[in-house]
């Protein structure tokens, strides 16, 4: 047995259309979260989902990932409908990410040496050799990483939050999965870390070019990391709450490396334009104000002019 | 460096106590309750030598050497040239340690699919839906009065008090297993999805290897549950075991072997508990416990 040569991803696309979700909510019948939402990612960008607090960004990443099913519309991955948690996608939670019986090699090598063979077949001779192999291709994973060799044998709960991410997104890459959902990965995580772990996603996202979907609220991260923006919130004159797609645009110079980005002048009036939008729905959500204030199309609009 | 100690101490949450402190702490309640035996013991010899309610030191050793060194009165008498092994082997002790030990380790051997059953209920939605709603009606039966049941279901050997403890406990294991089971987080399992983990992969490979420390911590809880519901099967019906020799023993008002043999049940309970502590311990380093 031979680990698979570091061939690229197989490109995958994603389709939602008219997706609606729902939740039984007490005695009240029940809330929509996602309202009737359209959305077609194609293989190989970089989308990331922005948008406030429960506002439905995390349950969109859910229905993709097929653990969660919508009440209306239908969600498909290469062509084919989501009907149960789809292997082909990685996933990084914002925690509980690793198994905390295993060590970081352990979580690291765990689903390759599922997705290799059953557990009978772990008892012939041959997985060894294929082990031998496959940790010293989890340990190269890892350094690069950054994640020290001493770390490999330590438990989860041995390692800082920076660290564990580091090691949660090393397990899902290992795969080579061909979609990468990440779910506020970086949240947990102080600024300096937070900012050499977008460097290392991006870079390994330019190497082998994976489908991501990146749910973050954090404006600067999204614009930094995507090719594309998505922000996700309620229309102001929707009073029962249901979210939508309140603004999709390409991300200009997303290819150029990290600092030459920010640095740009182009990224910084994004980045203030967004966050104005995002504040501006955060607030209209929050208190319901102003009713001459701008409509969605208008933001829209003025958003992608 | 080290704050001495202050009275005040005693009442406060965020201190610390020095080693030594909760090395004598621990102990007072120990030698107060020796304390307090041995002040009730001599008040009641001193008005009669003979008594037996609170038997003496002399009458608490003489009782422990014939349980360890004498056969039991309805066994046969040991040759008096017997070596110390073969007067231990034959002695009434371990005749009932064995007996009650043999039906305490098949119960708990027998408990072992009510921990899966447990782990099933939390982790696949239609076992769930299968055997909750019953396991909780099943659990609120008092299990000493399906007693006449078992014994008329499975004799009055040995099988009906094993059942006893098995149908005693299960219920309580299977719930606690289901909600411990039931707390693995969610993202674990999608995770273990995404890498390419089968049903089984997720029940024995992710849920029961996290959570196996708690499950058998929960064991260690409902150890003496089940000593109690062996204790009752044997008072009832038996004709050897640790709770018969007691319950013969209460008749003729024989402390100076019940309360022997209570702290051997206390101490192998506790031995017991001790070994599966550090058990736990050694296999799972990785577990936090709350």
């Amino acid at each position: 047995m031979a680990i698979a040569p570091h061939s690229l991803p197989r490109r995958t696309e994603i389709e939602l259309r008219a997706v609606s979700q729902s939740y039984p909510c007490g005695n009240k019948g029940s809330k929509t979260v996602l309202s009737k939402l359209n959305l077609k990612v194609g293989a190989g960008e970089f989308v990331v989902v922005l948008g406030e607090t429960g506002c439905g960004k995390s349950t969109l990443l859910r229905l993709i990932l097929g653990q969660e099913f919508p009440t209306e519309g239908a969600i498909e991955v290469d062509g084919k409908p989501v009907t149960s948690i789809d292997a082909r996608c990685g996933y990084v939670p914002q925690k509980y990410s690793l198994f905390p019986d295993r060590t970081v090699l352990g979580n690291v090598m765990y689903g390759p040496e599922n997705a290799k063979c059953r557990f009978l077949a772990r008892f012939r001779p041959s997985f060894f050799a294929y082990r031998r192999q496959l940790r010293a291709e989890a340990q190269a994973y890892l350094v690069r990483m950054g994640l020290r060799p001493q770390d490999m044998d330590k438990y989860p709960h041995q390692l800082s939050g920076g660290m564990q991410q580091r090691v949660a997104i090393a397990q899902a890459l290992l795969m080579h999965p061909p979609v990468l959902l990440l779910d506020e990965a970086f949240s947990a995580l102080d600024p300096s870390t937070r900012a050499s772990l977008q460097e290392q996603l991006k870079a390994v996202w330019l190497e082998s070019k994976p489908t991501v979907i990146f749910v973050t609220h954090n404006t600067s991260e999204a614009l930094l990391l995507g090719t594309r923006l998505i922000l996700l919130g309620r229309h102001r004159e929707d009073r029962a709450g249901e979210t939508n797609l309140l603004l999709d645009l390409e991300i200009p110079s997303s290819q150029l490396p990290h600092s030459a980005r920010v640095k740009s002048r182009e990224f910084q009036e994004l980045l203030e334009h967004v966050k104005g939008l995002a504040y501006k729905f955060s607030s209209l959500c929050a208190d319901d104000a102003d009713p001459d204030s701008n409509t969605d199309s208008n933001v829209e609009e003025g958003a992608l002019g | 460096m080290a704050q001495s100690f202050r009275v005040s101490d005693l009442t406060g949450i965020q201190v610390r106590p020095a080693r030594l402190w909760t090395h004598s702490l621990s102990w007072i309640l120990f030698v107060a309750g020796i304390a307090l035996y041995a002040h009730f013991s001599i008040l009641r010899h001193r008005e009669n030598p003979e008594d037996r309610v609170i038997p003496s030191v002399t009458q608490l050793v003489q009782g422990l050497k014939s349980s360890v060194l004498e056969p039991a009165e309805e066994d046969d008498p040991l040759d008096p040239g017997a070596s110390l092994i073969q007067q231990v082997r034959h002695s009434m002790i371990w005749k009932d340690t064995a007996s009650s030990a043999r039906r305490f380790f098949i119960a708990l051997l027998l408990l072992v699919p009510a921990i899966l059953i447990g782990l099933h209920m939390a982790v696949f939605p239609y076992a769930g839906a299968f055997f909750l709603r019953f396991v909780l009606f099943f659990d609120k039966i008092v299990a000493l009065s399906l007693l006449p049941i078992l014994f008329v279901v499975f004799g009055i050997d040995e099988w009906s008090k094993i059942m006893l403890m098995v149908i005693g406990v299960a219920p309580t294991l299977m719930l606690d297993s289901y909600n411990i089971a039931s707390g693995v987080p969610k993202e674990q399992i999608v995770k273990a999805f995404t890498l390419k983990s089968s049903n089984l992969d997720v029940a024995y490979r992710i849920v029961l290897k996290q959570v196996l420390p708690q499950l058998i911590n929960s064991v260690r809880l409902n150890l003496k549950p089940l000593a109690l519901f062996l204790f009752a099967g044997e008072m009832i019906a038996s004709t050897d075991g640790l709770a018969y020799r007691i319950a013969i023993m209460r008749r003729h008002m024989g402390m100076d072997i019940i309360i022997p043999y209570l702290l051997w049940v206390a101490l192998l309970l506790f031995t017991l508990d001790a070994l599966l502590r550090f058990t736990n311990r050694r296999l799972h380093p990785w577990y936090q416990p709350h």
